[in-house]
């Protein structure tokens, strides 16, 4: 075999040689058994593997009975019967819909959407201000030249001409209750 | 006749038939076996002489016989079956070796000297052997296709000629030129590797 190997390298009948070790190599062990295998599985019909879905043999497509043109007008009728049957069917047993009494408003889903208030109110009370029990309506106030200003307009009147509010010059203002007791006294 | 009679006469006529079909059927596959048990070890030595990877071949083996299956109508027409499994197999492996070009080379070095027989080698010796053939296969890589197609197979001490020219589907003459050829461009490319040495 040494020798063989210093041979080799000669010339051409080195490759042949490698060539035809390869040629001679054993195959691995089982390989028919395998390949066998492999062309059993392959070799079941495909009718055979879908066996539960298979037609049987007078009914098979490929026998051509289904293209004749009764066959697909009976099957036409047949599926148009079924389909009509089956909307008669549900209609006759529902009940005939009535006029609803309520309406059904749909959830409230706000509180995904954002924060909630949290049952807090809008204007909470915090103030103790007088509260107005009875609204007494005041007669329509004369005009005094008291209360006048220049031009004789009254005083409100000429404080908007320079630019200023009635609140600016400061008029005493009375609550509702003083001003009526006052004009009752008068 | 009725019509019932003439429906049970097509169920007959339909169970004689798929009875026939299945006895063909079996028949086939026992021919298919006994071309298996007969043939599968040359196929795979054919299909490892060009892929050289021993789960490729057996793939090549597998699919070659699928192919058979698949064509078993015509297995009485062939007149030498071993020639022609051969061809079978060989346009599969074929097939396999141009897509498998993208996919980087294996180590055929380690491989060959796992493979190739070494008996009263020492491991030395064994490496030293596997780098020879490896350089020797590298060598054959290098020639045109048609060249080494036909230096391979004339390795195969069941081929002849006329058989190989079977194989590729060319005439004898043709597989004689090309095998000068192939064995002239052989000896030119293995003196340059040793020069490179």
């Amino acid at each position: 075999m040494k020798t063989e190997i210093r041979d080799q390298g000669t010339g051409i009948s080195a490759a042949e040689e490698t060539l035809r070790l390869l040629a001679r190599l054993n195959a691995p062990d089982g390989l028919e058994k395998r390949v066998q295998k492999s062309l059993r599985v392959a070799a079941i019909p495909a009718a055979r593997k879908a066996r539960i879905l298979s037609w049987p043999a007078g009914l098979r497509p490929s026998g051509g009975w289904m293209q004749a043109a009764p066959v697909r007008a009976a099957a036409a009728a047949a599926i148009a019967a079924v389909v009509v049957g089956g909307g008669w069917i549900v209609s006759s047993r529902l009940p005939a819909s009535q006029p609803a009494t309520a309406l059904a408003l749909p959830a409230q889903t706000g509180a995904r959407q954002g924060f909630s208030s949290s049952g807090a109110m809008r204007t909470p009370q915090t103030l103790d201000r007088p509260v107005v029990e009875a609204i007494i309506e005041a007669p329509p106030e004369r005009i005094t030249p008291q209360t006048k200003g220049k031009a004789g307009l009254p005083v409100a009147q000429t404080a908007l001409r320079h630019g200023k509010s009635a609140s600016a010059k400061k008029i005493p203002t009375q609550p509702v209750g003083a001003n009526t007791d006052a004009a009752q006294r008068k | 006749m009725s019509a019932g009679q003439a429906v049970f006469s097509g169920w007959m006529e339909i169970a004689d038939k798929t009875v026939y079909e299945e006895a063909g059927r079996a028949a086939e596959e026992e021919a298919l076996a006994a071309l298996v048990s007969q043939y599968a070890s040359t196929l795979y030595r054919v299909a490892y002489s060009v892929l050289r990877n021993a789960a490729d071949a057996e793939d090549a083996v597998q699919e070659a016989f699928l192919r058979v299956l698949r064509h078993r109508e015509t297995l009485g027409e062939v007149r030498d079956q071993r020639v022609w499994l051969i061809r079978i197999v060989w346009n599969v492996v074929l097939d396999r070796k141009r897509r498998m070009k993208t996919r980087p080379e294996t180590d055929d070095v380690a491989e060959l000297a796992r493979v190739l027989p070494a008996e009263g080698l020492s491991a030395e010796e064994r490496v030293a052997a596997a780098q020879h053939h490896a350089r020797v296969l590298a060598c054959v890589e290098q020639l045109p296709a048609k060249e080494r197609q036909v230096l391979m197979l004339s390795a195969f001490e069941e081929l002849n000629s006329v058989e190989i020219a079977s194989v590729i589907g060319i005439t004898e003459s043709s597989v004689r030129s090309r095998l000068f050829r192939a064995r002239n461009l052989m000896a030119g490319l293995l003196d340059h590797a040793r020069s490179l040495r």
